[in-house]
């Protein structure tokens, strides 16, 4: 492993990775040069399309995989560092236990090479067992499991040598609703003993539910990473539902809401107009499949979301749109809309619903797949040029 | 590190547990050595059970009990037995130690522990001696036992068996393992194994025919020198025919226009033996030497011969073996002693050192796992 740091005791992060990268047989550039800071005690998400290079990564950090060339810390450890594993509890994409061991002689010999002692084994692997909804079957073989058990088994293991930091690839694969939310459960466990949680997963809405933190990988680099607060603050608005007074048509509320804010915002003269909606984040792509597009072979570019909207400004520029009988404002302060909302009361409108909204999680993973010049969605997988590339077309 | 290394070999065990094939070959070596207790001498000839098979070769004044007995267990048990039969059920049980363990799935869940690359690979080969020390162990204690009751003879030479049986089987899983590691398959690397160990005992074979020839042509050379001489000397006693003397071709002889003498004859197949001798050597040569390089699975297995039996005990066998047939070919009546040709090859054999046997082959035993262990560490996975 080249490149290594020495080691800095005392560091505030779990893992602190800067200019990673990887080349596979000198042509699939499956890491580009990779910085990732996780804080201690975090549940920390990495998102990405497959192909991204999120496995490669969470390799390189178990020791798994050699990088090209690789600076940081991890728990303080030069990353690479055999030391530092006794100190990190792993769950392998697909692992295979040995089938010829039962649930407590897999968690008994894996904890034996972590080096914990034997008194320790026992009592831990009876307690994770436990923890998993595995007690039952310590003394069954794992090649009677099921896919879900296995997984349950994988988790345990990943604890059994009471890491301090825990990184779990894709531990819901293959789990039913009720064993997902038991890892749920699982993970905000640790996050309540302040461990740090490294999560690599597709399963966006899982990810939403627990991390604190998350990073989007595409085609060998972090496209975004932050808290789902930074990585949402674009986005955030606030969404009014009215209802018309009780002598009004549904249908004409567009037209009349202007009018009814007349006093607190401030409309185009052309009040309806064609334009997109006011989120950053597009909608999700067209399905892929289907007759070739006058764009030559590649993904259309995603649609806008076209509606008949009416644009206007509030006090402070803060920009509001009509569409229907719902209104976007354009931000996630509470004050401002008050004055809104006093005026459509004052006008016998109904207020149905003021909800706070931001961009989900699939919103920031769309977003970071795709491309903000051409609107195309990236292609899945590696970069072989080392370029990003568009699906179905080259960079 | 202890606590690792404990955990690896304890998982071998639990692996070997479980395959249905380990319990199998102990079954069928619990069989082997059944069938010793089984068999005895006495002076009439051979015991099976109650029955007693009159023989001339197998009696106990020919073979006292002890030597019948270790006989047996060197012969059948060893040669035949664990160095042929067992070595191939342990290979095929053993083949998918790597290959399983380099498995994508697999390997994460023990590179991921603090326990470097090259020690961890090391001591997974050590594990997969497991299956045919524990045979060899359970199979020699047996044989011990049986053969200390049954033929009152207690011999702790017996357990070399053990050291020598695995170091003979880990020349051949050196070799799975090396190709374990290239093919990562279970089935490919059992059968190139089984390849290559055919090879090596091809090998071994056309070096064992060639070191006969070489022998049989130098007792042939010694053999013809002396009848030449013989013939010189009987010549100079008669009368000369010519006045140039014996050496001289004679003219009619050189036209064949007269047969030619004895000596002469023998002059010629002097010639032509020693001719012979010099591209019989040059292969035997090479042979060796290539041989020296690889394992040496057969002389391995051999050694135990060298450590169970006296000079007396080979001697006894040797009596009754009967002279091998005359390696003449062709016209040549040469007569060529052939159990000195066999003493010979006997103490050339004797003659090559445990370090020559073993050495050079865990030499190239070190080569390969050293080979296997560079992929292992350097390897992505």
């Amino acid at each position: 492993m080249s490149h290594l740091s020495t080691f800095t005791p005392g560091s505030d992060f779990a893992i602190d990775l800067t200019h990673v990268a990887k080349t596979y047989r000198g042509k699939v550039h499956a890491l580009r040069g990779i910085n990732m800071q996780v804080q201690r005690g975090a549940v920390f998400g990495l998102l990405g399309p497959n192909g991204a290079g999120k496995s490669t990564l969470v390799k390189i950090m178990m020791t798994v995989i050699r990088p090209n060339r690789c600076e940081g810390r991890i728990l303080s450890f030069p990353v690479g560092s055999k030391a530092t594993l006794a100190h990190i509890g792993y769950l392998p994409e697909h692992h295979k236990f040995p089938d010829y061991l039962t649930a407590a002689q897999a968690l008994d010999f894996y904890g034996a090479l972590s080096k914990v002692p034997r008194r320790v084994r026992r009592a831990r692997g009876a307690e994770l067992l436990e923890l998993v909804g595995l007690k039952d079957w310590a003394t069954k073989k794992v090649r009677g499991f099921s896919k879900g058990m296995r997984q349950r088994l994988g988790i345990a293991n990943a604890l059994m040598n009471d890491p301090d930091l825990v990184v779990l690839d894709e531990p819901t694969d293959g789990v039913d609703p009720v064993g997902r939310r038991d890892i749920r459960n699982v993970l905000l466990h640790l996050k309540s003993q302040g461990k740090t949680v490294f999560l690599n997963s597709h399963l966006l809405s899982e990810l939403e539910m627990v991390c604190d933190h998350v990073a989007i990988l595409v085609q060998g680099i972090v496209s975004a990473q932050g808290t789902m607060d930074e990585l949402t603050a674009d986005s955030r608005r606030f969404e009014i539902e009215v209802a018309p007074p009780a002598d009004g048509a549904p249908e004409h509320t567009q037209r009349l809401l202007p009018a009814a804010l007349s006093g607190v915002a401030r409309f185009s003269l052309t009040s309806s107009i064609e334009a997109p909606r006011p989120s950053p984040i597009p909608p999700p792509p067209s399905q892929p499949s289907g007759p070739p597009s006058s764009t030559g072979g590649m993904t259309p570019p995603v649609p806008i979301s076209s509606a008949l909207v009416t644009k206007g400004e509030l006090a402070g520029g803060v920009p509001i749109f009509i569409e229907g009988g719902s209104m976007r404002i354009g931000t996630d302060d509470p004050v401002v809309i008050q004055p809104l909302i006093d005026a459509l009361r004052a006008r016998g409108y109904i207020i149905r619903s003021v909800r706070p909204v931001r961009a989900s999680l699939e919103d920031l993973f769309m977003k970071a797949v795709t491309d903000p010049v051409t609107g195309l969605v990236l292609a899945p997988g590696a970069a072989p040029n080392g370029k990003h590339t568009p699906r179905g077309g080259h960079a | 590190m202890i606590m690792q290394t404990l955990a690896i070999v304890r998982d071998a065990y639990r692996d070997l547990n479980a395959k249905k094939l380990f319990w199998l070959v102990l079954m069928l070596s619990g069989i082997v050595v059944g069938s010793f207790a089984a068999v005895g001498v006495n002076e009439k000839g051979l015991e099976v059970f109650v029955w007693t098979i009159e023989s001339r070769i197998f009696n106990s004044r020919l073979f006292p009990p002890a030597v019948f007995y270790k006989l047996m267990f060197a012969t059948l048990g060893i040669n035949f037995w664990l160095a042929w039969i067992a070595a191939i059920l342990a290979l095929v049980s053993t083949a998918g130690i790597i290959p399983d363990f380099i498995s994508s799935g697999s390997i994460e869940l023990v590179l991921s522990r603090p326990i470097g690359r090259l020690r961890l690979f090391l001591t997974k080969c050590l594990a997969g001696l497991l299956f045919v020390t524990l045979q060899v162990g359970v199979f020699s204690l047996a044989a011990f036992l049986v053969i200390g009751i049954r033929g009152r003879a207690w011999e702790p030479g017996l357990f070399w068996a053990v050291p020598l049986t695995v170091c003979f089987f880990s020349y051949l899983f050196a070799i799975c393992v090396l190709l374990g590691m290239v093919t990562r398959s279970t089935i490919a690397s059992l059968l190139l194994t089984l390849l290559v160990w055919a090879g090596i005992f091809g090998l071994h074979t056309t070096e064992s025919l060639f070191l006969l020839l070489k022998e049989h042509n130098q007792l042939k050379l010694e053999t013809l020198a002396k009848q030449v001489d013989e013939l010189q000397a009987e010549k100079a006693a008669t009368p000369a025919e010519t006045p140039t003397g014996t050496d001289a071709p004679r003219p009619a002889q050189a036209t064949g226009a007269k047969p030619r003498g004895p000596l002469e004859r023998r002059r010629e197949q002097l010639e032509e033996t020693r001719q012979n001798s010099g591209w019989i050597r040059r292969t035997h040569s090479i042979l060796f030497l290539v041989k020296t390089a690889l394992p040496k699975t057969t002389e391995t297995k051999d050694l135990l011969s060298r450590k169970l039996f006296t000079a007396a005990d080979l001697d006894r066998m040797r009596q009754d073996q009967k002279e091998p047939p005359p390696m003449n070919f062709g016209a040549d009546d040469v007569r060529v002693d052939e159990r000195e040709v066999q003493r010979r090859i006997e103490r050339i054999i004797n003659e090559r050192s445990v370090g020559w046997v073993i050495g050079t082959s865990l030499l190239f035993e070190l080569v390969l796992v050293g080979a296997a262990a560079f992929m292992f560490c350097r390897r992505d996975f």
